[in-house]
């Protein structure tokens, strides 16, 4: 999905290490490779452009903070848990202050943002529309999740993290992942039958029974 | 079909399941269609999720120094400018201290010789009360008069007590109060020996505190300026 992410950056280790002994040059050079993969994961764990912005640039300070205690394995992993925790940070203010909805208000996604998300230039206007409510309905869904289920999705399904790397950036046992994902995954697919005219036809699997 | 059946279906879609374990399921799948079915479901849902567009950051999220606290280096001269400043405070503290406690040490050790005057200076109107009841008549009037709290009345109360009081307290009390009346003029009527510390002393550790911890924050600033 994201080519540039799946590709570490040809020096990570490097880079890491001299972070780790206070180089801020070198994580800024991190930053910018793992940026948008910070900021998506955050996107679709709080649902929110405002608030994703806001927990990716915190997940950013604690990761430069906490950088020594990096011990090799994958980095992708580790900065995901320190997005995680950010998210989580976040979810709490907003249970503190319950001013600001984090779910869209309507079924039809009209009070969510509009999306500026990479698309493919070669749509036409039409296409576009329907990817983007097709982009609002799973995110809606997700949204409908727990927000420990939607985290583990996010992380696999979203990041392409494998078990062990979920259950890293997640801090929970590879068990739990295992359960939370089939969970989630099930819910997902209840809740998208709901937009199932929005969905492409080869997931209309069994539209007749759920029409 | 129970939750473990769609966890298991859930993990063979990624690949996470053991050999005998992956076939033993899928010689279930080929004879139920119901787990076929929920299968299915499950992998559209996790095709849909890697579908989902990758969204671009708003924005950079690259650190500033600022952001994660870095300071800035500073001259090695602040630390000496820093160092000299804080030992000049404590030592204006210290003369300050010293003009306000030395004058009650004093008083501290001429306090066995003359209980009731000593008691009467340290708390004023509580134990002048209480002793103007208990009191041996000659010692009240000099314990009543001890609170009052001006110089001015001092001085007249020091000969009333001569002649109750022994000769120690005379000149104990006869000092003070020859002070008071110079630091009155000084604008000091607190510090009845003034003389521990000279003021000139004060002032210029004052001047220099001030003059030290300005250069101090003004190199911070211009180190904070070329940093950013």
């Amino acid at each position: 999905m994201w080519l540039s992410d799946k590709i570490p950056p040809m020096n990570e280790p490097a880079l890491i290490q001299d972070a780790q002994n206070g180089d801020l040059d070198a994580f800024n050079s991190l930053v910018l490779h793992y940026q948008d993969m910070v900021f998506n994961t955050a996107l679709r764990i709080l649902g929110d452009d405002d608030l994703a912005a806001d927990a990716a640039q915190e997940a950013f300070i604690s990761a430069f903070r906490s950088i020594s205690t990096f011990r090799g394995g994958s980095f992708k992993a580790w900065l995901l848990r320190t997005v995680t925790n950010a998210c989580y940070d976040e979810l709490r203010r907003q249970k503190r202050r319950p001013t600001t909805a984090l779910e869209p208000e309507t079924e039809d996604g009209e009070e969510m943002d509009s999306p500026r998300w990479l698309a493919d230039p070669n749509m036409t206007p039409e296409q576009k529309a329907e990817a983007d409510e097709l982009e609002h309905a799973i995110q809606h869904c997700l949204n409908a999740l727990p927000v420990d289920f939607r985290t583990v999705v996010v992380m696999a399904d979203i990041q392409g993290l494998d078990y062990t790397d979920v259950a890293l950036a997640v801090r929970v046992p590879l068990g739990t992942i295992k359960s939370r994902l089939a969970r989630a995954r099930l819910r997902l697919r209840e809740c998208l039958q709901g937009f199932w005219e929005l969905l492409p036809a080869a997931f209309r699997l069994h539209e007749e029974t759920h029409a | 079909m129970n939750f473990r059946d769609i966890e298991l279906l859930s993990s063979y879609l990624d690949g996470q399941l053991n050999l005998s374990e992956s076939a033993r399921l899928e010689t279930r799948l080929s004879s139920d269609p119901n787990l076929r079915a929920v299968m299915d479901d499950l992998r559209a849902a996790r095709s849909l999720l890697r579908q989902l567009p990758a969204r671009k950051a708003p924005r950079n999220f690259t650190l500033t120094r600022k952001m994660v606290g870095l300071k800035p280096p500073l001259p090695r001269s602040y630390s000496t400018f820093r160092f000299a400043t804080v030992l000049a405070a404590l030592l204006l503290f210290a003369t300050f201290a010293l003009n306000g406690i030395a004058p009650r040490l004093t008083f501290g050790a001429a306090a066995p010789a003359a209980p009731a005057y000593g008691m009467g200076g340290g708390c004023d109107n509580c134990n002048g009360e209480f002793e103007s009841l208990e009191a041996p008549a000659t010692e009240a009037p000099a314990a009543t008069e001890a609170p009052a709290v001006e110089p001015s009345l001092d001085t007249q109360s020091s000969p009333t007590i001569m002649p109750t009081s022994t000769e120690e307290t005379a000149r104990i009390a006869e000092t003070p109060s020859a002070k008071t009346g110079e630091s009155e003029s000084a604008g000091q009527d607190q510090v009845p020996s003034g003389g521990f510390v000279p003021a000139s002393l004060q002032v210029g550790l004052a001047v220099f505190i001030l003059l030290s911890g300005l250069t101090a924050f003004l190199m911070r600033q211009s180190a904070k300026r070329k940093w950013q």
